[in-house]
């Protein structure tokens, strides 16, 4: 067994909506080694996305405490302003966030994007041109979002979170929206890139067959304290 | 089935084009407010133009139709005078003068009571019902009621009469003459409602890019919708019909209470502005009723279906139109080059007009490419991701903000012409009231009365009160001595004598050495700006007239400024009219010293023996004419920045909307690990360039328009210019305010940045417009 990159313990989360409070997350507790990677599966609005949300600290858990690296985030509202920050810091570095579709500035060039994530994660943006070889869309490179294809825009994306050099990678639905073969295609550079690079990937998806690619499996379908 | 398809095209169709605005009410109320705002603010300027036009033009045929009547005794005039001539059948005015006791509320002002019910003595040159209508609860004008009940330091009963008042049906004891409150403003009045008029028509420009810009919004919005109707089968002209319908409909609704609005903001602050001018133009109670309701309504309609539905009116011309970016911009450039040489050169007024329309054209359709390739080109030479994706995101804003922006530099360069006109007249009505009123009293020399002995008495005065200060004023007229020998332009003749201290205050545009003292002497001449323009005539040069049939050749020391009087004047010292002069009119003006103006009439009445002087005082008149155009002025200012004010509050509102469509994109941001006050601070740099960088660009056209204005319109309409002035503390101000727009759409994206934001709509199918 790796060392733990992730330990999430007792995580809650519920929303507010008119008169009634809706639980999404209840207790949630698992630990991801580092290298490792985690399917994460459930019909929709089982919580898939706000999960992945809680882990990058883009939204805060009622209860329960997520450690990640050498950092631990109990839940409460202490210290929120402190929280936000080291979260902060936190994806600028060594989180990357893949959304199922708009992950790219459309003012700017492919490149000019994975530039943009590089320099933001204090990498050196000099070698995002290789990046975007490596994903096959290197003649892209000077194109704008909206003049290449979604599996090219999603491969971009991709490319931008390697060039970042992640310790976790958080994929939410990354391919949800292209067809089956650039679909194969994107989630296999994926595993390949985050094997070779040995970094953590949790990947929310619909997909069964993607799922078992991944070696530890979390169904929010059947929550009882994995 | 074809009964299923026309119940689809009646019903379902306009219920399906209508549900966008079931699902952004918002977006409806915006397009109606802005529709009733533009309407009113519209209206509202051009029903005020309306109005001080109607009352100068009645000014004009009514100056001519006031006297006054007079005690034989010279005693002052009370109630008593005022039933006599009523009993005697006489249709008599009462015009009540005060000036309030010190301590009281209005101490320090002069009012003037007016009776609305005597108003129909005048009544032949506008109706009577429509005076009797005017309120008077303005300064100075007031009800005579109310004037009577005021505690007064000093207060003068002037009872007025048509001048086709036959002197016959005056009861003994009683007669006519002239009366006059204020100075004929003439020209600069016209000429300030000719600018008033061009500015009416920029708000109405203004206005329509406003309307436009909020309509497209939402008919971007509405594109999927209709790509979605058009896969149903619905033909896009079909559409196109509906949303015809909609817009005219959406007018309907707006522009009728739009026009109300106007009509009722333009009689408040036209309550004064009427009497501004009323009381400007000499003419109490006959303020002008503007314009009727079809046109504005019929105007507004045609504004509002031309600037939303102009795109498809004209989509196969737009669409042969549809230039690359290089070429719009070279057009652009051509159009605005144009405009500025052909104000420069205009032969015409109209062509003015016409060159103003192409600069800004010209402006309104480069600025956007200007800044947007600026924003590129910066872009390019930054060195950080974080400066080019600003630099990006900014070129983006400006081409998806195009009209709120260009109506927003629209709206600055036009304060800004409007701030430096409105203050260049305020100075230049200034100087002309002191050369007008130089004296503190002009006493009219009765018809009949030998001028030189009222001057003999005078003189010995001053001898003996060095600090009486007098002038004879004579005036008639001249022949040009034509080069060809033939009979030559006539000239108003302005003579003097002494040459008095009075005048030599008087700023000139152009003076040779000593002149006063050369004028003095009866060595040379002054001529106004007028005649040196028409003739182009300036000192040094010589001036041969023929007056009363004898020549005179004399040297110009001086040329004075006219400050809009259409006629050449030539100035010289009485001493050189010959005995066949013919005198128009003789006055001598004084400013009394310490014998006191009561102790020189009853002396000069003496002298002429008559039983009343007509005196003019000048302090009145001045009080008067400054308290009116003061209102005018504030009035036009008020009218310039609320047309400032509701294109800061469209940018605002476009502004706010469209950096909301790209939240998904700013809370990347975030995601990628800027925190939310680093996010906002990128949101206010981008927000504050973007209206900063407006306000820069509207200076240069705002200057232009003014030297537009004062250079180039008023001498084409008037002969004659205003001195150009800038004030660069209220560009200041102005700067101020746009980075204000801007700090105000970055704190409501701040607030918007901490909500969740949804995947934008286009996400899975990026068409370009993003960036």
């Amino acid at each position: 067994m790796s060392e733990p990159l992730l330990v999430v313990r007792g995580l809650s989360k519920q929303f507010v909506s008119a008169n009634e409070t809706v639980p999404v997350i209840e207790k949630l507790s698992f630990t991801l080694g580092q290298g490792r990677s985690l399917a994460l599966t459930g019909r929709s609005g089982s919580g898939k996305s706000t999960l992945l949300n809680l882990l990058c600290g883009l939204e805060v858990a009622d209860a329960g405490s997520i450690a990640l690296r050498d950092q631990v985030f109990e839940a409460g509202a202490a210290a929120a302003k402190h929280r936000a920050a080291a979260w902060a810091r936190l994806r600028k570095q060594h989180i990357g966030v893949v959304f199922q579709e708009a992950n790219l500035m459309p003012a700017l060039t492919l490149l000019e994007n994975v530039q943009f994530r590089a320099y933001l994660a204090g990498r050196d943006p000099a070698h995002s041109e290789d990046w975007l070889t490596r994903l096959n869309i290197g003649e892209l490179a000077r194109r704008y979002p909206d003049q290449v294809s979604g599996g090219q825009r999603q491969r971009a994306a991709l490319a931008m979170v390697f060039a970042m050099e992640p310790a976790l990678i958080l994929a939410d639905e990354p391919t949800g929206s292209l067809d089956r073969h650039t679909s194969d295609e994107v989630t296999g550079l994926m595993f390949e890139l985050q094997a070779r690079h040995g970094c953590s990937l949790i990947l929310a998806t619909h997909d069964a067959e993607l799922a078992a690619g991944c070696q530890q499996h979390l169904d929010l379908g059947h929550l009882s304290g994995v | 089935m074809t009964g299923f398809l026309s119940f689809f095209r009646f019903f379902f169709l306009p219920r399906a084009l209508l549900s966008h605005y079931r699902r952004h009410p918002l977006q409806l109320v915006a397009l109606g407010v802005m529709i009733v705002l533009a309407t009113m603010l519209w209206t509202g300027v051009n029903q005020l133009t309306s109005q001080a036009r109607a009352s100068l033009a009645q000014s004009e045929q009514a100056v001519a139709e006031r006297r006054q009547v007079l005690r034989d005794d010279g005693g002052a005039l009370a109630v008593d005078d005022f039933v006599t001539l009523r009993l005697a059948g006489v249709c008599v005015m009462p015009w009540l003068e005060v000036t309030p006791s010190p301590g009281h509320h209005l101490a320090g002002q002069r009012l003037v009571g007016i009776d609305p019910l005597a108003a129909h003595c005048f009544g032949n040159s506008v109706d009577g019902a429509g005076a009797l209508d005017q309120p008077l609860d303005g300064k100075p004008f007031v009800d005579i009621h109310t004037a009577a009940g005021i505690s007064a330091r000093e207060s003068r009963l002037h009872l007025l009469v048509p001048a086709s008042t036959n002197p016959s049906v005056l009861p003994p004891g009683y007669s006519l003459a002239g009366f006059s409150a204020s100075p004929d403003t003439g020209e600069l009045g016209d000429s300030f409602l000719l600018n008033l008029e061009a500015l009416g028509v920029l708000v109405l420009l203004i206005a329509a890019l406003l309307l436009r810009s909020v309509y497209l919004l939402g008919l971007a919005q509405r594109r999927e919708s209709f790509a979605l109707l058009h896969r149903f089968g619905v033909p896009p002209g079909r559409v196109q019909r509906w949303l015809a319908l909609e817009i005219l409909a959406l007018a309907l609704l707006g522009v009728v209470p739009g026009v109300w609005l106007g009509r009722w903001l333009a009689t408040g602050l036209g309550g004064g502005f009427g009497q501004a001018l009323e009381g400007l133009f000499d003419i109490p109670l006959y303020a002008g009723q503007g314009q009727g309701w079809l046109t504005p309504v019929l105007v507004m309609l045609a504004v509002v279906m031309v600037s939303c539905l102009g795109d498809l009116l004209f989509l196969r011309f737009r669409q042969r139109l549809a230039l690359p970016l290089a070429v719009q911009a070279v057009v652009a450039a051509a159009l605005l080059v144009t405009g500025l040489a052909m104000a420069w050169l205009a032969p015409s007024l109209l062509w003015v007009f016409i060159a103003v329309a192409l600069v800004f054209a010209g402006a309104g359709w480069l600025t956007p490419l200007a800044v947007a390739r600026l924003s590129h080109w910066r872009a390019r030479l930054a060195k950080k991701p974080l400066v080019l994706w600003r630099y990006r995101e900014l070129a983006v804003l400006v081409r998806r903000l195009t009209l709120p922006l260009v109506a927003l530099q629209f709206a600055l360069a036009m304060v800004l012409a409007v701030q430096a006109l409105v203050t260049t007249f305020e100075s230049t009505f200034d100087r002309w009231l002191a050369q007008r009123l130089e004296a503190a009293y002009y006493i009219e020399v009765p018809a009949g009365a030998d001028g030189r002995k009222a001057a003999d008495w005078l003189t010995s005065a001053q001898e003996r009160s060095p600090d009486l200060q007098w002038h004879r004023v004579i005036r008639g007229s001249a022949l040009l001595a034509d080069a060809s020998g033939e009979g030559g332009r006539q000239v108003d003749v302005f003579a003097l004598a002494p040459i008095s201290s009075l005048i030599r205050e008087w700023s000139l545009l152009e003076a040779a050495e000593r002149h006063w003292e050369t004028l003095a002497a009866g060595d040379g001449v002054m001529i106004n700006e007028q005649l040196a323009r028409r003739h182009n005539l300036g000192a040094g040069d010589r001036l041969q007239l023929s007056i009363g049939g004898e020549p005179l050749d004399s040297v110009i020391v001086g040329v004075y400024p006219d400050y809009g009087r259409p006629v050449g004047e030539v100035l010289l010292n009485a001493g050189l009219l010959p005995a066949s002069f013919n005198t128009r009119f003789e006055s001598v003006s004084v400013t009394p010293g310490r014998p006191g103006i009561d102790r020189i009439t009853e002396a000069l009445r003496q002298i002429w023996d008559v039983g009343a002087l007509t005196t003019r005082d000048n302090a009145t008149i001045r009080e008067l004419a400054t308290g009116v155009f003061d209102q005018t002025f504030a009035l036009t200012r008020a009218m310039t920045l609320l047309t400032l004010v509701l294109a800061a509050s469209a940018l605002l509102m476009m502004g706010w909307v469209l950096f909301s469509t790209r939240t998904w994109y700013f809370r990347l941001l975030v995601a990628w690990g800027m925190s939310q006050r680093e996010v906002a601070a990128q949101l206010l740099r981008l927000a504050l360039l973007l209206t900063g960088g407006i306000a820069a660009l509207a200076l240069p056209l705002g200057l232009w328009l003014t030297w537009a204005l004062v250079h180039r319109i008023n001498p084409l309409a008037f002969g004659w210019s205003l001195p150009m002035a800038v004030y660069p503390g209220f560009w200041l101000e102005l700067a101020v305010l746009s980075l204000a727009i801007g700090l105000s759409i970055a704190l409501l994206m701040r607030r918007q940045l901490s909500r969740p934001a949804a995947l934008p709509a286009s996400a899975s199918a990026l068409s370009g417009g993003e960036r």
